[in-house]
């Protein structure tokens, strides 16, 4: 180890730094697999309860990426 | 039904059977042997089962410690903090200042501080009881001096505790009030109707709104479902990862017929893996409390700060 005693504080800080800046991100990424996991456990229920797989499961899962896509491209795009 | 008919195949061999026992600890108790029998409300029963008890217990904790240490430091009439209240002022200004404010922004840092603190606080101290055997210990006393009955309260309390953020009704909930939230900080920062309308990016064609509104209405429902999804899965796996890894010791001895091949597998397999793993599971308390907040921050900032 380093020896500056502040190495530890300014790592934190540095880490810190990161973390934060990466949240945007990681809304984005987690509202991309929220929205297939979301639609696509919608259309797997609706075709149980219908009887038409995989019309709804399918659509459910193109819905969500659809949605989730639209997401990420609105966080990367914003500047 | 599968997995039903497989335990009782199981239960009747007097086999033991791993699946079933871990999913009998993190999971809820059932309705129908709750903690505490309550009557039916609209037709809702509203018996008080483990993992409600366990949400109880942590409000309570957390009521208790915050009032204390804040009371008992207004009291000594210092200006600076000391001892517990040190602790918890690095907690509220590294939420404030790290979480907060980035997101949110400085105007409006001072309304949605307090619930995201709340947030932090109550989702650790929650995730963090799930990882000390409270109620593992007072089962071992219970059974050495106690001997309350399996129907007393103490007896259906002491079948084990859970993470109470391991079940996705409890984390649904949360993110219902992050759903909430964003609407509310959208509604004071720009007005109720501007709020709505800032969802969608202005001056386009009218055909593509028909394509956008929807898409951001279904986004809208997403993003706290996302919320929801995580910290209960996070939680419910770190769990099952441990019993799945102890349940070894009882596969193993079942398996060669004898105790002692169960506990050479204990000592040098099992135990050492689930101490590991229990390590990384504090970690893991810690990274979902910050990541739920987190996010709670971002989406909440997104409301307030609208670029299009």
């Amino acid at each position: 180890m380093p020896d500056d005693p502040d190495f530890l504080a300014r790592s934190f800080k540095y880490l810190q730094d990161n973390v934060r800046r990466s949240g945007p991100a990681a809304a984005a990424s987690y509202t991309l697999i929220g929205g297939i996991v979301l639609f696509g456990g919608v259309g797997y229920a609706l075709d149980e309860w219908r009887g038409t797989s995989p019309a709804f499961l399918l659509g459910g899962l193109l819905l969500g990426l659809v949605v989730g896509f639209y997401d990420l491209a609105k966080t990367v795009f914003k500047k | 039904m599968l997995a039903q008919e497989h335990a009782t195949e199981h239960a009747a061999a007097g086999k033991f059977d791993a699946g079933e026992t871990i999913i009998e600890h993190v999971s809820n108790s059932s309705i129908d042997h709750p903690l505490i029998h309550l009557p039916k409300v609209f037709g809702i029963d509203l018996s008080v089962t483990k993992h409600v008890f366990m949400l109880w217990l942590v409000a309570a904790i957390v009521f208790v410690l915050v009032t204390t240490i804040v009371r008992r430091y207004l009291k000594s009439g210092r200006q600076v903090p000391t001892g517990p209240m040190n602790a918890l002022e690095a907690i509220v200004t590294w939420v404030r200042d790290d979480i907060v404010q980035p997101n949110v922004g400085k105007k409006w840092v001072g309304t949605w501080t307090p619930l995201i603190l709340t947030f932090f606080i109550f989702i650790l101290c929650s995730n963090a009881i799930g990882l000390i055997p409270l109620f593992e210990v007072v089962a071992l006393l219970d059974r050495a001096i106690l001997h309350s009955s399996p129907d007393s309260f103490l007896g259906r309390v002491i079948h084990g505790g859970t993470t109470a953020t391991a079940n996705f009704n409890v984390t649904a909930a949360l993110a219902t009030i992050t759903f909430g939230a964003i609407i509310v900080a959208g509604s004071k920062a720009h007005g109720f109707v501007k709020h709505w309308m800032n969802l969608v990016p202005h001056g386009l064609a009218w055909p593509i709104y028909i394509l956008l509104i929807p898409i951001e209405i279904m986004g809208l429902f997403v993003r706290p479902f996302a919320l929801t999804m995580r910290l209960a899965a996070n939680m419910t796996g770190g769990h099952i990862a441990i019993l799945a890894i102890l349940s070894f010791v009882f596969l193993f001895a079942e398996m060669f017929g004898s105790a002692l091949a169960g506990v050479g597998v204990g000592l040098v397999v099992s135990v050492p893996l689930a101490v590991g793993i229990s390590t990384l599971e504090i970690i893991v308390v810690l990274v979902q409390a910050y990541v739920f907040t987190l996010l709670t921050a971002v989406f909440i900032g997104m409301a307030i700060n609208v670029h299009h």
